[in-house]
């Protein structure tokens, strides 16, 4: 899809308006802003994964510019809780205290009028510990054996869920059951801009005013302020332009905190920019391991599901999210779009000597959709049923929706079979079975999942995160010569929020997007918010900028009515105008604002004094969450000498609901499943039995590039949420949440005829190599 | 730390500077010559977001050292005026939706630039082969692959115009 003439509001594809700055080099990353007597920090980190701190020694005569936990007294510990019962919450202190828990783990900071400057003294500090054995495997973590990480703590592990449905009898009435064991890699979400984070104080306001790379400023203010122990008012964030999130940058950072804190000590603004080794072993995500059963009839249905899982959450609880929120979600997300009348779930959320794992595009969706899709198609293998069979037999009908499904997860619409046809229809499938049959090492794979998105206050109460979603605000204002502003307090990194609003605005008020500017990125400015994250802007924040419009027009038409001397009801807001509805008469939005701000003496009686300016609240009813869906179907082609895979084609059929900009929403697709296709094929972050990292450039952590992603076919359903404002769905995750699945499945049809599979991601050369060489010893 | 005296043209301007050796272009230009346009993704050579233009050919900022750019000529994102070739690409990048964050955007840029002088008649394959040392992690590369191809047909003679 791309830019198109023509509409401009709610459905169509107007082109950015945030794209010329960067076009031209104007974009203000936080690397790109500077302070007059600006210092530099660059941390000292541990080179271990586990181990008692026993001493800093502060290189001579520099003690003064290097900075311990000892030296920020005061400072608070990062905690973040969660309500979910047993769950161990850990104390993150800024720097390390007493113990490093993972390779990379901040110990001091070190401030120099240039970052090179910085790192030299980082260099020669001297750092004393007595090593510990780390804990380096999430299958052993909870041992009795195994060395604890948190001391207080009785395992190793954040938490503990389970559901027990009793699956006892499914063996003796199922036609087919089939078990598999498999794990997802542990990743880096890697956007292209590290994270970065200027600290000053202003000694006027009493403020200190971070400029920080973040999806969620607001979340970040209230860690910080808790943490610092200031109040709300005296911290104040800037997020300016960010270079991609994809989770990694919704969190608060123990750097922000030492950077405000130095600030508020040297009187000087401080700036740490991360460099990508830092950004490599600074956090982390998925590393999944299932081991899960499915039984089934002789038509495919599915009679029940046992899992018992894993997930590596590393050495600390990240705020807000916490340390759980991608293994406790295992158990209510493998339904998938599915009718499952059975399920016996057991996770955990295993604390290990790694960087903490943060939620990534698709959290938990993407290994639990690679876990019940690769065991779908085992399962039809089993029962010489085609993969597109399988999944009829259970997807949710478009007559049952909305569907509360076993664990009460409501999809609100759509039709789940009818995605999976049109993705089937897009390929010649006959084809691939010719080729098959020619000795040709080509398979065709299938993944169908849904996306749940914009969940609110319902859903996330139970979690009991420092941050429960609320109403999602937004402020509008007619300025005097007739410009709308928007403030949200989500945040636009590459989702191109600055549009979407503005188109929004544009649908209500008929306001030319150009006319419209969106302030997003600063506390100061814009109202409270949780942020961007869980596929929730649009549906959220676009429901607020509607109804602040909503608000807006009616005190327009009011005013706009009296201007020409006729009554409220017979005028309408449209075209930026307000109309007569007789006769061709009007007066522009312009004019009201102008009379509003500048010629008050011509406002009618009885005006609603709180004048052109409105801040509307917004959540949708129910909030338990829109159901974005697709179907991702894919043929491979195996080199089984080398183990290479290439992609030969590649369907998405999505449905997102109402689109609020069509290309827009293709690029999220799009660049979702190139992040996916990594997942799937190349994306690997291993750490050795010590914990050392194993990927610390990104020649070794392989991000997919131009000749790895190919050009995708998408393809658009539009069934409307009843739930939301235009019927807007979240759709940011979806394009990653498949491909592993889609691919992985694609490659076992390809596989099947030597009788290998691969089970654990990425399905990398060597991976595939190993499967084949595993088939053939079996055969031998 | 000792200092090196060197003298470049940057955008066209002939500046004098002082570096360290230790300094790379990069740095030297969001830097002191405040053209922050270029960005730094990655310092060890792999992700091309540095990418600028160093006599005229494409190079990356991040691996050259400031110091052996004496007497060179250097062009950033800011460089390129009203380049028609770079024009053409900035509004195919905006029609195709090309970039989300914006962060790999100028180094794609200065790279499509190149590909589009230098390779008239590539068709898709090369051109993604081309562009492999760029990375984005947001669009999943087919916008940015198709508003290269777009300029390139639309640079191309048309059969029937001949
Ligand atoms: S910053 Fe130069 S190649 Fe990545
Ligand atoms: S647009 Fe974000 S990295 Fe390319």
């Amino acid at each position: 899809m791309t830019a198109e003439p023509g509409g401009l509001g709610v459905g169509a594809s107007p082109r950015r308006k945030e794209d010329a700055r960067f076009l031209h080099g104007r974009g203000r990353f936080v690397a790109d802003i500077t302070r007059p007597g600006m210092l530099e920090v660059a941390f000292l980190r541990s080179p271990i994964a586990h181990a008692r701190l026993l001493a800093v020694t502060k290189p001579a005569g520099q003690e003064k510019r290097v900075f311990t936990i000892a030296d920020l007294d005061g400072i608070g510990t990062i905690r973040a809780n969660s309500a979910l019962p047993g769950f161990r919450v850990s104390e993150q202190p800024a720097l390390a205290k007493d113990k490093v828990r993972h390779v990379g783990e901040a110990i001091a900071a070190c401030v120099a009028e240039s970052r090179a400057a910085a790192e030299d003294l980082a260099a020669i500090c001297v750092l004393d510990y007595e090593a510990l054995p780390a804990v380096s495997d999430m299958r052993t973590a909870c041992s009795p054996t195994a060395p604890l990480l948190h001391e207080s703590w009785s395992m190793n592990a954040f938490l503990e869920t389970r559901r027990d449905d009793d699956v006892s009898g499914l063996d003796a009435i199922a036609a087919a059951k089939v078990t598999r064991t498999l794990r997802t890699s542990r990743q880096c979400m890697a956007p292209i801009e590290g994270r970065g984070v200027l600290a000053e104080w202003d000694p006027r306001l009493e403020q200190m005013i971070v400029t920080t790379s973040t999806q969620m400023p607001h979340v970040t203010k209230s860690g910080l302020a808790d943490c610092l122990g200031l109040d709300e008012g005296q911290v104040r964030i800037v997020s300016p332009d960010v270079g991609g999130g994809f989770g990694y940058k919704g969190i608060l950072l123990p750097e922000e905190i030492v950077c405000a804190s130095l600030a508020i000590r040297l009187g000087r603004p401080v700036r740490w920019l991360e460099d990508r080794f830092e950004q490599l072993t600074a956090a982390n995500c998925r590393e999944h391991h299932y081991v899960i059963t499915a039984w089934a009839d002789r038509a495919g249905k599915l009679l029940g599901v046992e899992c018992d899982a894993i997930v590596d959450a590393g050495a600390y609880s990240s705020y807000p999210f916490g340390a759980c929120l991608e293994a406790a979600q295992i158990g209510s997300i493998l339904p998938g779009p599915y009718i499952l009348p059975l399920l016996r779930c057991h996770t955990v959320s295993a604390c290990t000597n790694k960087p903490p794992i943060l939620p990534y595009r698709g959290v938990a969706r993407t290994g639990v959709c690679y876990a019940m899709e690769t065991t779908l198609d085992a399962l039809a293998r089993q029962l010489g049923i085609m993969p597109q069979a399988i999944r009829l037999a259970n997807l949710v009908p478009a007559t049952a929706m909305p569907y509360r499904n076993l664990v009460g997860k409501v999809f609100d619409s759509g039709d789940y079979p009818e995605s999976l046809r049109r993705a089937v229809a897009a390929i010649d499938v006959d084809k691939i079975r010719a080729r098959q049959a020619a000795g040709e090492t080509v398979g065709f794979g299938l993944a169908t999942f849904c996306e749940q998105g914009a969940h609110g206050t319902s859903v996330y109460h139970a979690w009991g995160i420092p941050f429960v979603p609320g109403f999602e605000q937004a402020y509008a204002r007619l300025a005097p010569d007739g410009v709308l502003e928007l403030r949200v307090g989500v945040h636009s990194h590459g989702q191109g929020l600055e549009t979407t609003l503005a188109q929004v605005a544009h649908e209500i008020l008929g306001i030319h997007p150009d006319q419209v500017r969106v302030v997003h990125g600063d506390t100061a400015l814009t109202p409270y918010s949780t942020g961007t994250w869980g596929s929730r802007a649009m549906v959220m924040a676009g429901g607020a900028v509607a109804e602040a419009c909503r608000q807006l027009a009616e005190r327009v038409a009011a005013i706009g009515a009296a201007l020409m001397q006729v009554s409220g009801a017979d005028v309408r807001v449209a075209d930026g105008k307000v109309q007569r509805t007789d006769t061709d008469g009007f007066v522009t939005i312009a004019d009201v604002a102008r009379t509003w701000y500048r010629t008050p003496q011509n406002l009618p009686p009885g005006v609603n004094k709180g004048g052109l300016e409105v801040t509307a609240g917004y959540r949708p009813d129910p909030d338990t969450g829109t159901h974005s869906y697709a179907c991702h179907a894919v043929v491979a082609r195996v080199d089984t000498e080398t183990g290479a895979v290439v992609l030969e084609d590649y369907v998405v059929v999505e449905d997102g609901g109402k689109l609020v900009n069509p290309m827009i929403v293709d690029g999220q697709v799009m660049g979702g499943l190139a992040q996916g296709i990594g997942t799937a094929l190349y994306e690997e972050m291993p750490y050795d039995t010590e914990g050392q990292p194993l990927a610390a450039t990104l020649a070794d952590y392989l991000l997919p590039g131009t000749t790895d992603v190919p050009d995708v076919r998408l393809d658009h359903m539009e069934t409307l949420s009843p739930w939301t404002t235009f019927g807007q769905k979240g759709i940011g995750e979806s394009g990653a949440i498949g491909p592993p699945a889609a691919i992985v499945n694609a490659i076992n049809d390809a596989l099947a005829g030597l009788g290998a599979e691969v089970m654990d991601l990425p399905a990398s050369p060597s991976r595939v190599l190993a499967a084949i060489q595993a088939a053939r010893a079996v055969k031998a | 730390m000792s200092r090196i005296s060197i003298s470049l043209t940057v955008n066209g301007e002939r500046t004098e500077v002082e570096t360290e050796p230790r300094e790379h272009l990069a740095d030297l230009l969001r830097g002191r010559l405040m053209l922050t346009g270029t960005h730094v993704g990655c310092e060890h050579g792999v992700c091309g977001a540095c990418t600028v233009e160093i006599d005229g050919v494409p190079a990356r900022s991040c691996i050259t050292y400031a110091g052996s750019c004496d007497g060179a000529s250097v062009r950033t994102i800011e460089g390129f005026g009203d380049d028609t070739v770079m024009a053409a690409l900035r509004e195919a990048f905006m029609q195709e939706h090309a970039l989300q964050c914006g962060y790999c955007t100028p180094g794609m840029l200065v790279a499509a630039r190149d590909i589009v002088l230098r390779l008239p008649e590539a068709d898709e394959a090369r051109v993604r082969e081309e562009l492999a040392g760029n990375l984005c992690r947001c669009t999943g590369y087919r916008g940015i692959v198709r508003a290269v191809l777009g300029v390139l047909a639309a640079r191309r003679p048309r059969s029937g115009h001949v």
